[in-house]
């Protein structure tokens, strides 16, 4: 009677759960879903359990890092037996990403190349995105700029977007040869994207690398922040409420104080000084909306004497003054189950009026871009990306015209309408495959364009993986030469990118070849620099290594790049294909990372190579046939916390005093002997010495600075 | 009528009492089996009979709040970086669903503060700034919810001893945090029998380091 009880209204379940290699799995669950019926599978992979349900019900098996396996069972009162094969799931911490052309910090979970605090930390950055940057493979340092070359490629190659929004003029004013500053500090980003090249369809108007900086979300708590530097300082706000937090920041910078004291070979009548804005504001919308606002100010003047270079004892006085804004919009809305969208808009403003030798002249760059983006992902294997940006572009410049007596002027307006779509397909945890392509219309010279891009990665195991990229890149010519000539078209690009990566958990190896080729680039009719086509070209192939290892030596992170490079082109007044003056053929960065725990100290020391860089010399026939001497630094820093909320920090750029030569600069006219006289670019100042002191105050007394060490 | 209606209820009523007897028998169960629990196997084990029980059971945050311990459990057995976050991907994913049980209980925002602070111990140099953060908080919010809830004092008492250790200051604000947490273990009285107990282990240790 009881057995008979018991066995009334059953079902049993066996059977066994299985990977793809036929390897057993214990530890499944198995259930019967809405009901408490199931079991764990055993050490042999095998299950059985008994079920009161009746009907058609779902059946389960899950286990971590694999996809859920359901099938509709009918119970009808008999022995059932199931045989269960689990898919990995393909998204996995550690599973196939593209990584070909890119460095990613952010996303902590994954296996990233770089963390977003090791930008802060490293030494000689100073705390500047493109300074930590410099350090790693696919750049080319170029100390009297400051700012990122990217394979061969120059300056403005590289582009800087914040929450996928383009920034103009990213870098902050700086006197001619001395290395400028990014406009935006590391700790307003919790990931930076750096792309050396083969970059999403996402990403316009960018030659050679795209730096990709995503915003922080709402701030976690109440807080101020000030800071005493020795070349002036800073206050920060931040409120936190339910479901959003504001914060402000207002900096003063003046160099005139340390100028005095650390003797310059910038003649200064008044050194730099800045004062500067900024402000974010977060809230959350509905269940899982965000919108961001963002914006910044800065102002900036200096006024120096540029010398002569036959004779120094003729100076011409220059005066400038930057005024700087940016506003940046954002807003991310999930849409259903499968869908998603983000938008925004970003708004820049760049000012620069100079004075030589109280003549006026300047320029006025007013840009917009707006965008839009739909982001499908229907299952784990597939993502689909697409569209819409506008960018609307006003450029001014202006000179005064002794002569005449009255300003000229010249400017342009450029918009383009772009449009893009991408699909990331993940065949499975070994191999993924991206394609896509962008197309542009542009108002200057009416006409359209599609670009393609390609990206696959392949990982054969656990830890290894190659990866491929192609794409076709182009970018309007620098606002110079377009006011000349507003019918040039856009300079183009074109990637080949091939890379392999080995990543455990502390460790990382990396080794990346390219070839990238350059058409339609400006070239000078006739040496005319006012008469421009798009007839210049070339091409840079290379080489790159990377190694990092936070794991031998105890306390310890250090990372290695090398960097080859071979390029040439011919464009703007070159007489024929040469190396330009920016691209030095070996580049190598060791940066070394000490956390001493008993002393509360973060140490850190960097080491860059750069060889010699090609000059013209007008003495000699070849063209930039000459080499600067190599460019050796050597930079410290240390982060001291007495308190939690205390920080005191110190940096030293060349501690040795290396004499760095960039290049060297020829008078226009030969002497009397016919020799054209020279004079070397060097830095300004064999060291730049920084010590700052960082209070936090918050309810918090525990936290403070204490993260940010 | 009314007779009907009486019996329909008295029908009900112990409908709904069986099932619950079953809920807190089963979960009684498997509470002790987690608390017991040493090796990943058996942490596994006990995290799927909870998984098991809340699909079954759709109005009670306890399944989802073990599950997500149990998870944690794994996490801390586990060296591997990636893995880890796995589990506490999992954890955390409990977490949520039990949240939208009882979006108001105490015992799963603490845990989920220490989940934070779990994932700051897989790479303490670059997650602290964020995740500690997010631990604090959360732990501020618990002890709000719930003034009397001993693992959420525990949990700050913890982490403000790490911090007074680390930079060689007073542990006196962590002391007193940590006593303060003893006391409500000690008079922790709870109307839920499926209610957490563990966590006064860990009170006690960080007592020692006080005297």
């Amino acid at each position: 009677m009881c057995l008979s009880a018991a066995a009334w209204g059953q079902t049993k379940i066996t059977g066994t759960v299985k990977d793809e290699a036929g390897e057993a799995m214990p530890g499944v669950n198995v259930l019967i879903e809405g009901s408490y019926d199931g079991g764990s599978t055993a050490m042999d992979g095998t299950f059985s359990f008994t079920t009161t349900e009746t009907g058609s019900k779902k059946l389960f098996a899950s286990f971590v890092g694999y996809q859920t396996f359901s099938k509709n069972v009918d119970l009808i009162e008999k022995n059932i037996s199931i045989e269960i094969v689990l898919k990995e799931s393909v998204n996995q911490l550690d599973g196939v990403t593209i990584s070909a052309g890119s460095f990613t910090a952010g996303e902590e979970k994954r296996r990233t190349i770089l963390k977003p605090l090791d930008i802060a930390t490293t030494a000689g950055a100073t705390a500047d995105i493109a300074g930590a940057l410099n350090t790693l493979p696919g750049t080319q340092k170029v100390g009297e700029s400051g700012r990122l070359f990217v394979r061969g490629g120059d300056g403005n190659e590289t582009r800087t977007f914040v929450d996928g929004l383009v920034v103009l003029d990213a870098y902050g004013a700086a006197a001619p040869n001395t290395p400028s500053r990014g406009r935006f500090l590391p700790f307003m980003f919790k990931g930076t994207s750096f792309s050396t090249g083969g970059y999403s369809a996402e990403y316009g108007q960018a030659l050679s690398s795209a730096l990709v900086l995503n915003s922080k979300d709402k701030a976690e708590m109440n807080q101020t922040d000030i800071g005493i530097l020795s070349v002036g300082a800073d206050v920060a706000h931040t409120q936190v409420w339910n479901r959003g937090s504001a914060s402000g920041k207002v900096q003063y910078t003046n160099l005139q104080p340390y100028m005095g004291l650390i003797n310059q070979r910038i003649d200064w009548i008044a050194a730099p000084v800045s004062m500067e804005g900024s402000g974010a504001f977060r809230q959350q919308v509905g269940k899982d909306g965000m919108v961001k606002v963002f914006g910044n100010f800065n102002r900036s003047t200096f006024t120096l004497f540029n010398h002569d270079i036959a004779d120094v004892s003729i100076k011409q006085r220059l005066d400038l003054t930057n005024n700087y804004n940016y506003r940046n919009v954002s807003y991310t809305q999930g849409l259903g189950k499968t869908w998603s969208m983000r938008g925004g808009a970003s708004y820049t403003f760049n000012q620069n009026d100079l004075t030589v030798q109280s003549l006026p002249i300047g320029e006025t760059e007013k840009g917009v871009h707006t965008k839009v983006v739909f982001e499908n992902s229907p299952n784990e294997k597939l993502n689909v990306r697409m569209g819409a940006e506008y960018y609307d572009r006003f450029y001014d410049a202006y000179q005064f015209n002794s002569t005449s007596g009255f300003s000229e002027k010249i400017g342009f307006r450029e918009q383009l309408t772009a449009g893009f779509a991408e699909a990331e397909y993940i065949a499975n945890k070994h191999f993924v495959l991206k394609a896509g392509a962008r197309t542009e219309q542009n108002s200057l010279i009416n006409q359209a364009s599609v670009d393609p891009r390609f990206s696959m990665a392949y990982k054969p195991s656990i830890k290894g993986q190659f990866s491929f990229a192609y794409g076709l890149f182009r970018q309007s010519a620098k606002n110079q030469y377009v006011r000349t000539n507003t019918q040039l078209n856009p300079e183009k690009a074109e990637h080949f990118i091939l890379n392999y990566q080995l990543i455990t958990d502390r460790k990382t190896f990396r080794v990346e070849a390219y070839y990238k080729r350059y058409f339609d680039l400006v070239k000078y009719v006739n040496f005319d620099a006012s008469q421009l086509n798009n007839a210049g070209s070339g091409y840079a192939r290379g080489v790159e290594l990377f190694w990092r290892d936070n794991q031998t030596f105890k306390n310890v992170d250090y990372w290695v790049s090398y960097s080859y490079l071979d390029t040439e082109r011919d464009y703007l007044n070159f007489p024929e294909k040469a190396v330009p003056n920016f691209g030095s053929q070996h580049n190598l960065s060791v940066v070394y990372k000490h956390f001493i725990s008993a002393l509360k100290m973060q140490a850190g020391v960097t080491y860059s190579f750069t060889s010699g860089r090609p000059y013209f010399n007008p003495n000699n026939d070849k063209f930039n046939n000459d080499r600067t001497p190599a460019y050796q630094d050597l930079s410290v820093n240390i982060a001291y916390l007495p308190k939690p909320n205390l920080i005191l920090y110190f940096s030293c750029t060349n501690i040795l005093g290396n004499d760095n030569i960039f290049g060297y600069q020829y008078a226009n006219t030969p002497d009397a002997n016919g020799v054209y006289a020279s004079r070397a670019t060097r830095q300004a100042a064999d060291r730049f010495i920084f010590l700052g002191v960082f209070i936090t105050i918050s309810k918090n007394k525990s936290i403070g600075q204490l993260p940010n060490l | 009528m009314k007779t009907i209606t009486f019996l329909f209820a008295v029908i009900l009523s112990t409908q709904v009492f069986a099932t619950d007897s079953k809920y807190i028998e089963q979960m009684s169960k498997h509470i002790q089996a987690v608390y017991a629990a040493e090796t990943p196997e058996q942490y596994q084990d006990a995290v799927n009979a909870f998984e098991r029980i809340a699909s079954a059971e759709k109005t009670k945050w306890e399944p989802y709040y073990y599950s997500a311990f149990g998870w944690v459990m794994l996490a801390n057995k586990e060296k591997e970086a990636t893995k880890k976050d796995a589990y506490l991907d999992k954890a955390l994913a409990a977490i949520e669903n039990g949240k939208k049980i009882n979006a108001n209980e105490s015992e799963l925002v603490a845990l989920e503060g220490f989940i934070h602070m779990i994932r700051v111990t897989v790479d303490p140099a670059t997650r602290g700034q964020q995740y500690s953060g997010m631990a604090f908080q959360l732990y501020g919010k618990a002890v709000g919810m719930n003034p009397e809830n001993p693992r959420a004092l525990a949990f700050l008492a913890q982490m403000q001893m790490g911090t007074a250790r680390f930079m060689g200051m007073s542990t006196n604000e962590a002391c007193e945090t940590a006593k303060k947490s003893l006391e409500k273990f000690s008079n922790y009285k709870s109307e839920n029998p499926l209610a957490p107990q563990w966590g006064k282990g860990m009170t006690e240790g960080l007592l020692k380091q006080c005297q």
